[in-house]
């Protein structure tokens, strides 16, 4: 084999003693994309050991295809909706800038037809993506080379999930700073994938949402339409409450994904069929999804049961939660990060179910943030390890007692 | 050591909040302006230095017993003093310091050195330690408050640098910088870039992982 | 350390005088230093209420600007002036606390969120040369998204015309609810109408940006993007002391001549 060949023979230069001895990184980097790695996990997926997971992480990534493309082919239906309608857009009907110079040249403007839609979004999801990883992938490499450990190909994870997780309208310097968080405080300076307590592209997300609200969040940004306001799901949930908000929206249009949001998390059809995957390959934890699942519909119920005059998301039933926001998004391939999760199988219950309870509580409670799921998720990747030592301790403890 | 290493010391070498880790608190509480932050360290470091003459003063007739209550008792009268003259001469200040300037008393730098310097030492190189711990703190604070007031607000010491977007010009401010978990990454990463710097910081690792691999790591194929 | 140090005696001594020193050092820096503070409080007050109004002027003395402003006391419940207290030695803020001098709201008329209304209120009224009533200045406060606002309104002597809008002291989020301190958001206030044709209070923030094309843009404010609920904060403290809970009925009577 021809690649193979090339490869070998250029291999000295980069092992040790060699030319490019540096530059090893790269190297292992191209050629275990091709080909098996000589050194394999020894005990099975046990990301904590910066082990090669490379045929996982390109699995997970895919499994966010589906997402991914609906969200794209949504926004080009949102934005060309609205600018079919000349008292919704303002009177804008034409995409500007050099994403309208190369839309003209491939698709037109027609909402109904998924061509249009679809490339719409793309001339908005691409560039996202391809800075998260160009700038992401940059870090990457640098520390690989810098400590000498391989270019971990988790990063193909994190950026689709940190891409995704973001509005049509942020500026491009925005997610290269957003990425650069994830990956360097969210990752490398606990000693890369494996090491991180953290989700990299949540750290990133919550970056952003800290330093950049007003990109992050609110009426302005989801379109690609200038000018145009339109609420999410949630913020109208939230300020006017579950009957205004099915005056506007359906739950099979939510569920499906018909609606305004960040780029991949509109659809819980899309998310739940990389779900599907993920758990058939075992990839992902059914216990951690299960238990955010328990841990969101026992505490919407309970709300619901309790009720209140002044705050309309109490009133939010649990199927309504589970398809607004990034809730679906953030169980299916978030919370069921195997590095930032908890490892025992007692553990991801307890893990999911504080997911699943924090991000109600967040929701609901909290008057400052509609959506909660990132902030959840964090919470609970900080309690993950605590977790683990609990359920470790009280299995000793029981085993103990059989002595 | 001598004069000059006792003052020059605590800055780099042995930083009280870079490498001791302490007096975090307000580090991370008066950061987003450079003003205050420049207030909060002239009074840290104006406390530290005269109480730790103080200290050094009498320190031969310090009954061992009661040694504590006697440095807050100096520290916190210091303290209170400083308090009130930021209220009569510079109330602005003094109001965005709110309770900071108050809480010297329990800087763990201030309290520090006088329990591990000032009680050994004459009150000369013991007043220069208390400068240089002071002076040590301020670098930190000062070098936080700059990153955090320039890219947070666009200013530096109140003055305009960056043009807002929100007044017209073309910064985005950014917005966590305000906020004050963001001196954590901020002296996190200084840490980081001093020990970069200083080898000699770095701590030795509490544990080191096993490879958990099989195979011979040179890559042959077959 | 001698070990003689360590006699009851000597412990005793070294305490005693180690506080005595201090205490005298201590008092003698707050005596002398007191009536500097007390000095800087008032004028702090001043300028906060002046900068509301849109008269603050950083180059002149406080005190000077300050001297056109009359302080008067009201009594909130009927709009009418009245000596009870001191307007000199009175502080709201605490009698809102003061079960005595204040009546705790609920429910609807709370609508500001403040928990408990003062009975007595501080209004600042500011005439020109001729001693003619030229600009009314009222303190408000109300409940944001994480903290309590504490600003001025000024409205012309039309009682009807804002003059300007001015917080402070609050803790709303920096970059979002903080920007109610964005001079570019409170240049927006000056000129904008208080109350409709039917007397009720109109004044409001909107969601979004005001479009001053439509009719009823006069009693609009922009929303500041991002801050859902430091937004209705706003929209509630107007209406709430504008309206009859609050100042109504003091402006009425300021209407028709009668305070």
């Amino acid at each position: 084999m021809g690649l193979r060949k090339i490869l070998d023979n250029v291999e000295p230069h980069f092992t040790k003693g060699g030319k490019f001895e540096k530059w090893f990184a790269l190297y292992e980097m191209v050629d275990t994309i091709f080909y098996s790695p000589s050194s394999v996990t020894n005990t099975g997926a046990h990301v904590r050991d910066g082990i090669d997971l490379k045929r996982i992480m390109i699995t997970v990534w895919m499994c966010a295809f589906p997402a991914m493309f609906y969200g794209w082919y949504n926004l080009g239906f949102q934005a060309y909706t609205i600018m079919a309608d000349p008292i919704l857009s303002g009177g804008v009907t034409e995409v500007g800038g050099w994403r309208g110079a190369i839309l003209a040249m491939i698709a037109g403007t027609d909402p109904n037809s998924i061509w249009d839609c679809f490339w719409y979004g793309a001339a908005w999801g691409i560039p996202i993506y391809l800075t998260t990883f160009v700038v992401g992938g940059l870090w990457e490499v640098l520390f690989a080379i810098k400590r000498g450990h391989e270019v971990n190909e988790g990063f193909f994870v994190t950026s689709i999930l940190f891409a995704l997780t973001l509005p049509a309208e942020i500026p491009l310097w925005m997610v290269a700073m957003g990425i650069s968080f994830g990956v360097v405080i969210g990752k490398e300076v606990f000693g890369g994938t494996g090491k991180n307590f953290l989700n990299p592209a949540l750290t990133g997300r919550a970056f952003l949402f800290f330093a950049y609200p007003a990109h992050m969040s609110g009426d302005l940004i989801w379109t690609g339409v200038d000018g145009y306001t339109g609420a999410t799901a949630l913020s109208i949930a939230a300020s006017d409450g579950m009957a205004a908000l099915q005056q506007t929206l359906s739950w099979q249009d939510a569920f499906i994904g018909n609606m305004q949001g960040s780029i991949g998390e509109v659809s819980t059809l899309a998310i739940l069929l990389g779900a599907v995957v993920l758990l058939m390959t075992k990839i992902a934890s059914w216990r951690i999804i299960a238990g955010v699942m328990i841990g969101m519909v026992a505490l919407s119920s309970l709300f619901n049961v309790v009720g209140s005059d002044s705050n309309p998301m109490f009133a939010v039933p649990w199927e309504w939660h589970l398809v607004l926001g990034g809730f679906a998004f953030g169980m299916v391939f978030m919370a069921t990060d195997p590095v930032s999760a908890s490892m025992t199988d007692m553990g991801k219950w307890i893990f999911g179910i504080l997911i699943g309870v924090m991000v109600v509580l967040i929701r609901v409670v909290n008057p400052a943030f509609p959506e909660g799921m990132m902030l959840a998720i964090l919470f609970a990747n900080l309690f993950a390890p605590l977790i683990d030592h609990f359920v470790v301790q009280a299995n000793i403890k029981r085993r103990l007692a059989r002595v | 050591m001598s004069m000059k290493e006792t003052l020059t010391n605590p800055i780099f070498n042995n930083n009280p909040i870079a490498l001791q880790i302490l007096g975090i608190c307000s580090a991370l509480a008066v950061t987003s302006s450079m003003q205050v932050s420049f207030v909060m360290c002239i009074a840290l470091t104006t406390v530290c230095a005269f109480s730790n003459l103080f200290v050094s003063l009498i320190r031969n007739h310090i009954p061992n017993s009661v040694r504590i209550i006697v440095q807050m008792t100096i520290i916190a009268s210091l303290v209170i003093v400083v308090d009130q003259v930021l209220k009569a001469f510079s109330y602005e200040i003094s109001k965005q310091l709110s309770v900071f300037v108050g809480l010297i008393i329990t800087n763990c730098i201030v309290m520090g050195r006088a329990e591990a310097f000032a009680m050994k030492y004459p009150p000369l190189p013991s007043f220069i330690d208390g400068l240089g711990n002071g002076l040590g703190y301020s670098f930190v604070l000062m070098a936080v408050a700059f990153v955090r007031e320039l890219f947070g607000a666009g200013k530096m010491f109140g003055v305009e640098i960056l043009p807002l977007a929100t007044d017209g010009g073309w910064y985005i401010p950014n917005g966590l910088l305000l906020l004050p978990p963001s001196a954590f990454f901020l002296i996190g990463l200084l840490i980081w870039a001093i020990r970069a710097w200083k080898k000699d910081q770095v701590e030795a690792p509490d544990f080191k992982m096993a490879p958990n691999t099989v195979g011979s790591g040179s890559h042959s194929h077959s | 350390m001698s070990s003689s140090n360590d006699t009851i005696k000597k412990t005793i001594t070294v305490t005693v005088l180690v506080c005595l020193f201090c205490s005298i050092v201590v008092s003698t820096a707050a005596v002398m230093l007191k009536p500097l503070q007390e000095k800087n409080i008032e004028q702090d007050m001043k300028r906060n209420i002046l900068a509301a109004a849109g008269m603050f002027d950083a180059e002149r003395d406080v005190d000077e600007q300050f001297a056109s402003v009359e302080t008067k006391v009201v009594e909130l419940s009927s709009g009418t002036y009245t000596d009870v207290v001191d307007a000199a030695t009175y502080v709201p803020r605490a009698a809102a606390k003061d079960p005595q001098m204040s009546e705790a709201l609920s429910g609807s008329d709370d609508l500001a969120k403040i928990g408990r209304q003062e009975k007595y209120a501080l209004v600042y009224l500011v005439n020109d040369d001729s001693g003619k009533l030229q600009t009314v200045i009222l303190p408000v406060r109300g409940y944001g998204l994480w903290s309590t606002m504490h600003g001025f309104i000024a409205l012309e002597s039309d009682l009807q015309t804002v003059v300007g809008l001015g917080f402070y002291e609050h803790g709303e989020t920096p970059g979002l609810g903080g920007e109610i301190d964005n001079p570019r958001w409170k240049a927006q206030w000056p000129g904008k109408q208080v109350f409709n044709s039917e007397g009720d209070v109109e004044l409001g923030l909107i969601k979004g940006i005001v479009d001053t094309s439509r009719s009823g843009a006069e009693y609009q404010i922009d929303g500041l993007s991002g801050a859902t609920l430091t937004s209705k904060g706003v929209t509630n403290l107007v209406h709430f002391w504008l309206g009859g809970k609050g100042y109504g009925p003091y402006l009425d009577n300021l209407k028709a001549g009668k305070t």
